[in-house]
């Protein structure tokens, strides 16, 4: 059975407890985990905030995953997420036990949440990061992003305020195993809820699940602007039928309006970690390739030679990914 | 700012004071006659609570024994009712002494603890507050494993679920 911190210490590695998107993706459990290994290179535990009503369940998930400590906020007036409310509520949070480092995770809830938090407690945040580290020589943490349009990846740090903050896309990380021996410590804090008065709900309604399962899909067909139009770029969706794939998009192929924009692959959408990846009319733009840095096979097919997403590939075949999907098609409706 | 502090266990807990924990005791279950209960730490695998206690009236007689969810001495006259995740200890006059129901999420369960209690004096030790049950905190002993001081009832049963 793991150990329980002592009675006075909180965490001074927080994740931000995102249970309402448990089911669509399992980020605070992965954040958790990438949150373990920061924690244990500065000797402190990892906290997770959870605010909301009747949360309880959530709490023991987290310590099952990790977690050293939760810190609840359990109120009927936290049932709604209200953006104002919950970042006031975690800036009296920070005021009181001062964390080292916030994750959240860079979905829309982290993307709304995170920066005004950030605003209030007058510190940085680099968002969407595709990984996290510690730099020994001052144990800050080093927040590494795609920046400059995707073009490299730049490694940020904050030394001059806390807490340092940072996003970090679903998928990125791998979650740790559920242990239903762990024991850990929670805490109650007794705040002033502020509740604002500028939001009245009226009525909800939730929204269609519309998502695909691209984070978890072991084969992922990825077309970019080289498939030239929208009616080739369907040709991936009968390819991917046949092969039991997901498909994904890169930027261009999305702002042409081709796919839908939640099967954006990259650092503003979807980090994929398939089997096999085959990359189709992509460039290899930054952007595009930190999303796909798990995958464990790369086929890619663009007719430039030099064309970067080679740099990456196991297989890389230069030709017109619409003519090679065309033959694909022909010799797989054949099998099927 | 006042912070409450607790234990969480990942598989289950008990709701208490609006608050989770793995197990607790309230007096001294080792006692020959005095008031106590014992609601004890769930092991992985395990799926049913386990409460004990000796449980009193307003004027501080004896109502029943309760040793691991099965009565024992009773000179109350109490009711053992099985309900749906649960069980209730009815009093011969009708009224919930206790009630135990327990919700299964995902992969944890949660006890809720309902009820009414006195001690040996007829002093108020617990009472049903909302969905949980509210006891005075200085007399809570939370638990981080099974009971295993000196105690008065039965032997601590093996999985019954």
């Amino acid at each position: 059975m793991r150990r329980v911190q002592s009675s006075d210490a909180c965490g001074r590695v927080w994740v931000f407890g995102d249970y309402r998107n448990y089911f669509k993706n399992r980020v605070t459990l992965q954040l958790i985990a990438r949150a373990k290994d920061l924690a244990g290179k500065l000797d402190t535990g990892v906290t997770v905030l959870l605010l909301g009503e009747r949360v309880h369940q959530w709490a023991m998930e987290y310590v099952a995953h990790g977690a050293d400590t939760v810190v609840v906020v359990d109120l009927p007036a936290l049932k709604d997420y209200r953006a104002e409310t919950y970042s006031g509520i975690m800036s009296q949070l920070v005021e009181l036990y001062r964390p080292e480092i916030i994750l959240g995770g860079a979905t829309r809830f982290g993307r709304e949440l995170f920066p005004r938090l950030a605003k209030r407690l007058d510190t940085g945040l680099s968002s969407d990061c595709v990984d996290l580290e510690i730099d020994p020589s001052d144990r800050g943490l080093v927040q590494i992003t795609p920046a400059f349009g995707g073009e490299l990846l730049a490694e940020i740090v904050c030394p001059n305020r806390r807490p340092q903050m940072a996003t970090v896309h679903p998928g990125t990380f791998k979650e740790l195993p559920h242990d239903a021996s762990a024991v850990g410590c929670i805490l109650y804090p007794e705040l002033e809820i502020i509740p604002d008065e500028r939001v009245e709900k009226i009525r909800s309604r939730p929204e269609r699940d519309r998502e695909t399962r691209l984070e978890d899909a072991p084969l992922v067909i990825v077309g970019g602007r080289g498939m030239g139009s929208k009616d080739q770029f369907e040709t991936l969706f009968e390819l991917a039928d046949l092969l039991g794939a997901e498909v994904g998009a890169t930027l261009p192929a999305i702002q042409a309006g081709w796919a839908a924009p939640d099967r954006l692959i990259g650092q503003t959408g979807r980090i994929v970690k398939p089997k096999l990846l085959i990359s189709i009319g992509t460039s290899g733009a930054l952007q595009y390739t930190a999303g796909i840095r798990g995958a464990e096979t790369i086929i890619a097919i663009n007719r430039d030679p030099k064309a970067s997403i080679f740099r990456m590939a196991d297989l890389g075949i230069v030709g017109d990914g619409r003519t090679i999907v065309g033959l694909l098609l022909e010799e797989l409706r054949k099998r099927f | 700012m006042k912070v409450k502090q607790s234990l969480v266990s990942a598989h289950h807990n008990y709701l208490v004071n609006n608050r989770v924990i793995p197990g607790f005791v309230m007096g001294d279950p080792g006692s020959k006659g005095d008031f106590y209960f014992l609601a004890d730490f769930v092991l992985p695998g395990e799926t049913t609570p386990r409460c004990s206690g000796r449980l009193f009236d307003e004027q501080g007689e004896l109502l029943v024994e309760i040793n691991w969810n099965r009565l024992g001495e009773n000179p109350g006259n109490c009711v053992y009712r099985p309900v749906r995740g649960g069980f209730q200890v009815v009093s011969g006059a009708g009224e919930v002494l206790v009630a135990v129901r327990t919700q299964q999420f995902t992969n944890g369960y949660l006890t809720r603890l309902q009820g009414r209690a006195y001690d040996r004096s007829g002093s108020l030790r617990m009472e049903t507050d909302g969905d949980n049950v509210r006891v005075d905190e200085d007399e809570l002993a939370p638990l981080a494993g099974p009971y295993l001081e000196p105690f008065s009832g039965a032997a601590r049963p093996a999985d019954a679920s």
